[in-house]
């Protein structure tokens, strides 16, 4: 009765490992899936969030001085709210794309031979600097307003522009075409 | 078609476009305005007769999609003074009464519907952002609305 009940136990264990494995996250690292999203997020931050038009105008002073110089009281409180939402948003979207493409490189480097391991290196460190600074910079932003550390968001930008290349250079191999491929087939997975 | 004969077409359809009708339309602000109403909201393309009769209905589209983006890049890129000031410059465009407008655009945010559809959140918002405070400016600006006497 004891080894039955025993034999059962084991069976029940099995089968709740079997099925968090089952429903488990599909996106395995290394997998296609993995591979569109790191090529996403290389867009995003370098179409979307980095170009340098756009982090001056989320940090321009001259808008502050602007409004500072010309309009009433009001309107300063409404104006610092909103550049302050703007560039925390700014700060959390360039973590999280590089979250994302770290966590790529992380799988990726035990996928694939052709990855440098030293370049890889590099850029665990600049991801892990990058990811502190921008939380850091949030909080700065957060307590004293867009225009707190104007030398550490340009910093910020440059050095997640200066990651962008290298992993892009890293990821080269994945030439356009196969990506096309799939990117047709992740779509055909959504589908299902 | 070949890709690059296609985006050689694109590019002289916009050209076309450029210097037939958004020449005529100086602040950024009013070219954002046109070709977002360019723009079917149902399917997200956009139509131009005359630009397709010359062209092709695809390559109009596209070439529209191209100015859209252009204008939005450009009206993003001014500074909040300068954005006071295309607002102004529209109003007056427009001949309605500027209390009006301003109360019209701070209700309806009607700008939300001119962004092309591949902006990035963070460039959105920031362009929408940069929009309530210039209408904040605009309605601190009116003279005070004159009181009723009591009846």
């Amino acid at each position: 009765m004891i080894s039955l009940i025993f034999f059962l136990c084991i069976g029940a264990l099995l089968f709740f490992c079997l099925f968090f494995l089952a429903r488990r996250n599909p996106q395995t690292e290394g997998s296609s899936t993995a591979l569109v999203d790191a090529r996403q997020a290389l867009n995003t931050l370098q179409t979307g969030l980095l170009p340098v038009g756009l982090v001056q105008r989320v940090f321009a002073k001259e808008d502050w001085d602007y409004v500072r110089s010309e309009t009433p009281r009001s309107i300063h409180e409404l104006f610092m709210d909103e550049r302050k939402g703007i560039a925390v948003l700014w700060l959390r979207q360039v973590a999280e794309q590089i979250g994302n493409l770290r966590r790529f490189h992380r799988g990726a480097a035990r996928h694939y031979a052709k990855l440098n391991p030293r370049v890889e290196l590099q850029l665990a460190v600049s991801f892990a600097a990058l990811t502190g600074a921008c939380r850091a910079l949030q909080v700065l932003v957060y307590l004293g307003g867009p225009y707190v550390a104007p030398h550490m968001v340009g910093a910020v930008a440059n050095a997640a522009a200066r990651a962008c290349r290298m992993s892009e250079e890293s990821i080269a191999f994945l030439n356009a075409a196969r990506m096309g491929v799939l990117a047709v087939q992740r779509s055909h997975l959504a589908a299902r | 078609m070949t890709p690059a004969t296609r985006r050689m077409d694109v590019e002289q359809a916009a050209r076309d476009l450029r210097n037939r009708t958004l020449s005529d339309i100086p602040r950024s602000l009013d070219r954002l305005i046109y070709l977002a109403s360019m723009r079917d909201y149902n399917t997200g393309l956009y139509y131009h007769d005359g630009l397709a009769s010359r062209f092709t209905q695809e390559i109009a589209c596209e070439a529209l999609a191209n100015c859209h983006r252009e204008a939005f890049a450009q009206l993003l890129g001014c500074s909040l003074r300068e954005l006071v000031g295309q607002i102004e410059g529209y109003i007056e465009s427009t001949h309605t009464s500027p209390r009006d407008f301003v109360a019209a655009w701070k209700k309806l945010e009607p700008y939300r519907v001119a962004v092309p559809v591949e902006t990035d959140p963070v460039t959105a918002q920031l362009l929408f952002s940069s929009f309530k405070i210039a209408l904040a400016i605009l309605e601190a600006r009116l003279p005070s609305a004159p009181t009723r006497p009591n009846a």
